[in-house]
């Protein structure tokens, strides 16, 4: 079948799918869709069904490319500076260090495995365990948000634990990103062509540049000009450049184009319709990359299936126990309890974004474990994100004070 | 100013960039798409600003910047961009049957039919004679026997004739032009879409018969009928599926308008039916089988949704071109296309007075006809696959003077759609009527 028709008929299922059952299903029933697309994916990929083959997989590069780096607009468009304000320091504090903490402490284990019961070579093993570190810190962002919108019409949004659950979640992914890309510019190999090889540090400004030129670029391109269909052409033709230029240059997307997203939201008069624009195309790029990346999965030959089961109960205990230190060190505990790292237990589309750009650098190392490890993840824990939300906020003594009150 | 430091950035940014990654996993199919857009409508901006149409400019900045000129986007890069070519064409055919009304194509029917077999006579017998009696200044042709002239000019005629829906949509979709001009061009091209496609398949078979071919396998009328008659099943079933689809649903039309030309395209590929009388049906089908404010809405998100896509698709179709052949086949390029501009313009002006159109119509419409793009280009690739002694020559000739129609063709329509006075104020020029352009 041609690929051009198989994305089309995807497209279509998936949007039919998520109109007619998923939608419904995660307002009634709270739970969050995504997981399912991973499967169709693998099902259809050239390690199932074999419907999409390899070389259709491959014909994609271009669409998922640009679904991870719009993904990465999408999370920098949220960095509104007037509206981070208004949040105070100590919760940007405990957020930062519960994700820090998650990331070192994911990263160190999955070091100590890979090394000492996997046998591979500190040096190789090294990326990989900090990129699983890196999405093990990542928090599926579409559950926050059900269970928000579903809290929200409980009257509990502005509950300090909802409040330090969402700015988690952003900073984990910010926290994700950074690590990810920082850690491609240091294991970066050396460019083809006969010039000096950039040093990690160039490769960190470099990856920088391009995200802040092609924000540059928008500014220019738009002037003045308030067209809605110029709006929306000078902002896939940033995002695409810069998304393009990363992956050309063997970097990730995710950063430059979350740079533009922040850069735009925040010097832009037409803030409203940047975000309106970004979300109406996510929806159908997000599709594709979950599907896609169902169907560029491949069976890694070291990841057996207590390897993988292992990744996800420590990504699980980091989680909790990062939040718990992170809000005994704040002295925050009567405001929010011990027990808000179970509302960061669910993993979503970040992961698969960070562990496929990964999986289709061919310089990684390995590139299917790594893989494997964030999908098994995902599939296990997205689908009942927003339940892990709302149950972390309902759970705290606050919340059940105040249902006792309006008992009485 | 903007415009050249947004230039400047952009070809930098790309240049330093070049050493430093390799190809892989489609990157180098983005870094050209994210380019070419922020290059060719830059470029389309200058163009305007210079009075010319954008499309231009679009064209100007793929010859620029393609692998005929400063080689920042590469052929590998051009290969993988094709599915844009194909999804802004199958927008274009849409959009194209999308403008017609039942109403009106009953009333001018007539009229159209007319003026599109005039001109497309006179053009077809024009060229065809010139081509013959030519033969001598054409390299390829210098030392053939007549039966291969003959062949050659027949198929060189039933070519050159063919029109550029892709142009007149973009023309009319960034000018915003309604007015009679405008409708009786489109007409006239889309009708005459249909015809050339006719006369094509029976040429091809006709010098068959007398020119040596690369295979066995020939075009059978049943299949041109297929072709055709399929292409208005395929399409009139995707144009109710869409009228459903709005009638029911009407959410997302931004996704659904690329999903369903998407759909559209591939299934008459794969029905191997006429893409673009497909697509130009299930527009017809949709526009007079749906409710005005909602077929309204899907027209405007998929000229939304079109708006990069058409960008990207002239500067394709500039980076394309291959501006050394151009200009070695001038001299015979210029007689050609002024023989066939010549023939257009008496075919118009007889038709247009026989129909008795209004005189603005008779006057303005021949601007319209000039261009030539993706449907001629297709039938001149065909055409070098069929026969291989004198194809490839014939094909560089007919590619030349596509890229030179398509060019000044673009810019006549433009002129005469601001001089019939058809322009929308907030289109692309204020309304300026020929008197007041010229008060003298």
């Amino acid at each position: 079948m041609s690929s051009s028709l198989i994305l089309v008929l995807i497209v279509i299922g998936g949007y039919v799918a998520a109109r007619l059952a998923v939608d419904f299903i995660a307002r009634r029933f709270l739970v969050v869709a995504g997981a399912e697309y991973l499967l169709l994916g693998i099902l259809l990929g050239p390690r199932a069904s074999g419907l999409m083959s390899s070389n259709v997989v491959d014909s994609f590069g271009p669409f998922i490319t640009l679904a991870i780096g719009w993904m990465g607009a999408v999370i920098g468009a949220e960095l509104y500076l007037p509206s981070l304000l208004r949040i105070r320091g100590v919760v940007y504090q405990t957020a930062l260090l519960e994700a820090l903490l998650t990331t070192a402490t994911v990263s160190g284990v999955m070091y100590a495995i890979l090394i000492f019961l996997l046998d591979v070579s500190p040096p190789v093993a090294l990326a990989p365990s900090v990129i699983l570190g890196a999405i093990a810190a990542t928090t599926s962002s579409s559950g926050v948000a059900v269970a928000v919108r579903r809290l929200a019409r409980e009257g509990a949004a502005r509950t300090p634990v909802l409040q330090q659950v969402r700015v988690a979640a952003g900073t984990d992914g910010i926290v994700a990103i950074l690590v990810f890309s920082l850690l491609l510019c240091m294991t970066h190999p050396a460019p083809p062509a006969g010039i000096r090889p950039p040093t990690p540090t160039e490769w960190a400004v470099i990856t920088i540049a391009i995200g802040v030129i092609a924000g540059i670029l928008y500014h220019l391109f738009l002037g003045s000009e308030r067209d809605p269909d110029r709006l929306f052409i000078a902002l896939a033709a940033a995002i695409t450049l810069a998304s393009g230029t990363a992956i050309y240059a063997r970097l990730s997307p995710l950063l430059p184009t979350m740079l533009i997203g922040a850069i735009l939201v925040n010097t832009s008069q037409n803030r409203t319709a940047i975000a309106t624009a970004l979300h109406r195309v996510q929806r159908p790029l997000y599709l594709v990359l979950l599907i896609f990346a169902g169907a560029a999965w491949r069976p890694s030959a070291r990841a057996s299936v207590w390897l993988i089961l292992v990744y996800v109960i420590i990504r699980l205990g980091a989680k909790l126990g990062s939040a718990r230190i992170a809000t005994r060190l704040g002295g925050r505990v009567d405001e929010l309890g011990l027990n808000w790292g179970r509302a960061l237990m669910g993993h979503g589309s970040l992961a698969v974004a960070i562990a496929l750009n990964y999986r289709i650098l061919d310089s990684s190392a390995l590139p299917n474990l790594v893989f494997t490890a964030a999908l098994v993840s995902v599939f296990l824990t997205d689908v009942l994100s927003a339940r892990f939300v709302r149950n972390a906020v309902q759970g705290h003594p606050f919340q059940q004070q105040r249902a006792i009150g309006s008992a009485r | 100013m903007r415009r050249t430091v947004i230039l400047l950035i952009v070809f930098g940014f790309v240049e330093l960039v070049r050493p430093l990654g390799s190809s892989g996993y489609g990157s180098q199919a983005l870094l050209a798409f994210g380019f070419l857009i922020l290059a060719a409508y830059t470029v389309g901006e200058i163009a305007h600003a210079i009075h010319a149409p954008a499309i231009v400019g679009y064209m100007a900045a793929g010859v620029i910047f393609g692998p005929a000129g400063l080689q920042s986007v590469s052929n590998e890069a051009l290969a993988r961009l094709e599915p844009v070519s194909g999804l802004a064409i199958a927008l274009i055919a849409f959009l194209a049957g999308s403008e017609l009304r039942w109403e009106q194509v009953r009333e001018e029917w007539g009229g159209l039919l007319k003026i599109m077999g005039t001109e497309l006579a006179l053009s077809a017998v024009g060229l065809g004679i010139v081509m013959y009696f030519a033969s001598g200044y054409i390299p390829f042709l210098q030392n053939s026997p007549t039966s291969e002239v003959v062949a050659v000019a027949l198929l060189f005629a039933s070519v050159a004739i063919v029109h550029s829906p892709a142009v007149t949509i973009a023309l009319l979709s960034e000018t915003r032009a309604k007015g009679p001009v405008a409708r009786t061009t489109l007409g006239v091209v889309l009708l005459a879409d249909i015809v050339v496609v006719l006369l094509f398949t029976g040429t091809m078979a006709s010098v068959r018969a007398f020119a040596p071919t690369a295979g066995t396998g020939g075009t059978s009328f049943a299949l041109i009928g297929w072709d055709i008659v399929g292409a208005l099943i395929v399409g009139a079933i995707l144009g109710a599926g869409i009228a459903l689809y709005l009638r029911f649903v009407a959410e997302e039309l931004f996704l659904f308008a690329i999903v369903a030309t998407f759909l559209g395209a591939e299934v008459a590929r794969i029905a191997h039916v006429e893409t673009l009388l497909t697509l130009i049906t299930a527009g017809f089908v949709t526009e007079n089988f749906s409710h005005r404010p909602r077929s309204q809405a899907l027209r405007n998100a998929m000229e939304r949704s079109a708006a990069p896509v058409f960008v990207v698709f002239f500067a394709l179709a500039g980076a394309k071109i291959d501006v050394g052949t151009v200009v070695r086949l001038m001299p015979i390029l210029i007689p050609l296309a002024l023989v066939r501009l010549g023939a257009i313009w008496a075919g118009t002006h007889i038709g247009g007075t026989w129909a008795r159109a209004p005189k603005t119509e008779v006057r303005y419409v021949w601007m319209g006809l000039v261009s030539q793009s993706g449907v001629a280009i297709g039938l001149a690739m065909i055409v070098a696959e069929t026969f291989p002694t004198f194809g490839a020559g014939l094909r560089s000739l007919l590619l030349a003077l596509i890229a030179l129609n398509e060019t000044v063709g673009a810019v006549l329509f433009r002129r005469a759609l601001v001089a019939a006075g058809e322009v929308a104020v907030g289109g692309a020029d204020i309304p300026v009527p020929e008197a007041e352009e010229h008060p003298a």
